[in-house]
């Protein structure tokens, strides 16, 4: 009785079976797969944002304006600084963790129909600060242009001036005066609506403070790095400065990123638990039509193990096919939600590949559990009865 | 005299508080064609599910090829089932998606040697030297029978049981069922049969009456 050569072997029959029960049950097959697929691309797409969400989140929530202060020593009683030591304090945050800064310089001015607040600024700087802020005409785009200016909407308004109209800029007691092409009207609902804005250089040769500031206010990613060391260091090493994050935005950008996450775990779990059930419904419905296959399949010697065995890799090849479409479909669902969401794309983290893989796989398990229970308790002697 | 195959004794059957076999005594000596009759409800299904492995007795002995089927766990039970049973039902139980000779396959994969030479060879046998590839749904009830008994005897079991096995066939697919139980006996295979059909009963060597669950009558 020695095997012939084109006998298949124990495991060439067994995955004979294996594959023609899948083919046959090619429906149910087919939503399984889906299921497990549409579960996986979820997770997957969600993972994805989730570990790249925080540096995105971080800079997207960073367009709304500085978080971090630097300034002369409020104990000390000054009320400005030099902004040469401005500019060093500023450069010890790191380049990559900076979205943007600007010193500022504030005085009262005189202008044609009366009396403004100026702000001297570095403008580039300021445009990365404050994003947000809605301007008519442009931004005035170097540092070192000294005959242009901007004007808050509101004071535009009280003084008559419109783009391109010029406007006289007078120091109430030392008559220095400049005549400024207005460039640009900022309109952000705040104090800066009764602003007139100039070069930090020009502002200082008005108020005749050259090289002071008042202050630096900065843009800082909290996501990574610890805003009160660097505040601690920065002070540690500028003993007459003051250097704060103010704390309202810095803690709640955490706070809201926080608060996203947890939703995401919490869509991610739902998800999971009802792609879970959707498995199980239809496994259970296969174990049910089946019923007497497998009792038939006891009676002429199929152990437990066998049952087991034969049902669980039917359940893994469709889980795992499942699972690896989902990682495909879930990347670019990733990339649909990046574009959508943030207007960049999702990077892929590595760290994705197990986070969405093994729960999905475990899911499928885990939805196997209950039919493989109800396929071992199949009596063959109930099911094959001649009725 | 020849070995004793198949051995019962006092062979109870309890679901709750119907009896369906109550104290059986029987005896299957190698090469026997033995047929159970009795009318329905008699106890001959219970019977054979017992003798077969498929179930198990609420009293007494059952010795099978030596085993006493009575002390060992359900694991073994399996066992036992794959190695010395050969079982026909009533209706045809095939696995719908494999063919003719794949069905005959499965069950020496079960039994852990797959010869295809040696399923072809059953099939040839059973006259369905040209229906190896196909499934169950492309056989007539005669051809899947016969599929079946190829199955039953691809691993030379001990014992072939048969629990009316020609209960849905017309009389010329029973002929050939009959011829082939007769061809089975002669070769000196043991055969334990359940019919309520005379003409079948009539063959066997033997003809245990099954009446309320006892035995009413042992018949040369
Ligand atoms: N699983 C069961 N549970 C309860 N009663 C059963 C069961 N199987 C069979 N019976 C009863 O046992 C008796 C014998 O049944 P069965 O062996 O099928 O008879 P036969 O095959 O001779 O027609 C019947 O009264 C039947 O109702
Ligand atoms: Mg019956």
């Amino acid at each position: 009785m020695a095997a012939n050569s084109t006998s298949p072997s124990q495991t060439g029959m067994f995955l004979r079976i294996l594959f023609k029960s899948l083919k046959v049950r090619r429906n149910r097959v087919a939503i399984t797969f889906c299921s497990v697929a549409i579960g996986a691309s979820i997770i997957t797409a969600l993972a994805c944002v989730y570990f790249d969400i925080s540096a995105k989140m971080s800079r997207e929530l960073r367009t709304y304006g500085a978080n971090f202060f630097i300034g002369p020593k409020a104990a000390a009683g000054e009320r400005s600084m030099g902004a040469q030591a401005g500019q060093a304090a500023l450069k010890m945050i790191p380049p990559d963790k900076l979205i943007g800064a600007s010193p500022y310089l504030y005085g009262l001015v005189r202008l044609d129909l009366g009396n403004a607040v100026m702000a001297g600024v570095d403008f580039p700087g300021l445009r990365r600060l404050s994003p947000y802020w809605q301007v008519e005409g442009e931004w005035v785009s170097v540092s070192f242009d000294e005959d242009s200016c901007m004007v808050g909407k509101h004071l535009a308004k009280t003084m008559e001036l419109k783009i391109g109209y010029s406007v006289n800029v007078m120091h109430a007691e030392n008559g220095f005066q400049r005549r400024l092409t207005v460039k640009g009207i900022a309109e952000t609902g705040q104090a800066e609506d009764d602003q007139i804005f100039v070069n930090l250089s020009l502002a200082g040769k008005v108020l005749g403070v050259p090289g002071e500031v008042n202050h630096i206010m900065a843009s800082v990613v909290t996501q990574g790095t610890d805003i009160d060391t660097l505040s601690t260091q920065l002070e540690r090493e500028f003993p007459n400065l003051d250097a704060k994050p103010i704390r309202k935005v810095s803690y709640s950008d955490g706070k809201i990123l926080d608060r996203i996450k947890g939703l995401m775990a919490i869509v991610a779990v739902i998800i999971l638990s009802v792609t879970t059930l959707c498995v199980m419904t239809t496994l259970i419905a296969v174990v049910s039509e089946r019923t007497r296959e497998i009792g038939l399949m006891k009676a002429i010697g199929a152990d437990d193990r066998g049952v087991v065995l034969q049902f669980l890799c039917e359940i893994m090849i469709i889980g795992v096919a499942g699972v690896v479409a989902g990682l495909g479909m879930g990347f670019i669902l990733a990339q649909v939600l990046g574009q959508a969401v943030f207007g960049s794309a999702i990077t892929f983290r590595p760290v994705v590949l197990p986070v969405a893989l093994i729960p999905s796989l475990l899911a499928s398990l885990a939805a196997a559990a209950l039919p493989v229970r109800m396929a071992l308790g199949i009596v063959p002697a109930r099911v094959l009865k001649d009725e | 005299m020849l070995k004793i195959v198949l051995e019962t004794v006092g062979l109870t059957k309890r679901f709750g508080n119907v009896t369906p076999l109550d104290g059986i005594d029987m005896q299957v000596r190698e090469g026997e064609w033995v047929a159970i009759m009795g009318p329905s409800g008699s106890g001959k299904t219970t019977m054979l599910n017992i003798l077969s492995c498929l179930d198990t007795l609420s009293e007494g002995q059952y010795i099978l090829d030596g085993i006493d089927t009575s002390k060992v766990s359900e694991k073994e039970r399996v066992v036992v089932r794959r190695e010395k049973i050969g079982l026909v039902f009533q209706q045809f139980h095939l696995v719908p998606y494999l063919t003719a000779l794949e069905n005959v396959m499965l069950a020496q994969y079960y039994h852990g040697m797959i010869d295809r030479d040696d399923a072809i060879e059953v099939l040839n046998r059973v006259g369905l030297s040209h229906r190896y590839d196909h499934l169950p749904s492309q056989l007539s009830g005669g051809e899947q029978q016969r599929v079946c008994i190829a199955r039953a005897l691809i691993n030379q079991p001990a014992i072939i049981l048969a629990d009316e096995p020609t209960g849905n066939l017309d009389e010329a697919n029973e002929q050939i069922i009959l011829d082939f139980f007769k061809e089975l006996h002669a070769e000196g295979r043991t055969i334990v049969l359940v019919t309520h059909n005379p003409e079948l009963a009539e063959f066997a060597d033997r003809t245990v009456r099954l009446h309320h669950g006892k035995v009413v009558q042992h018949a040369a």
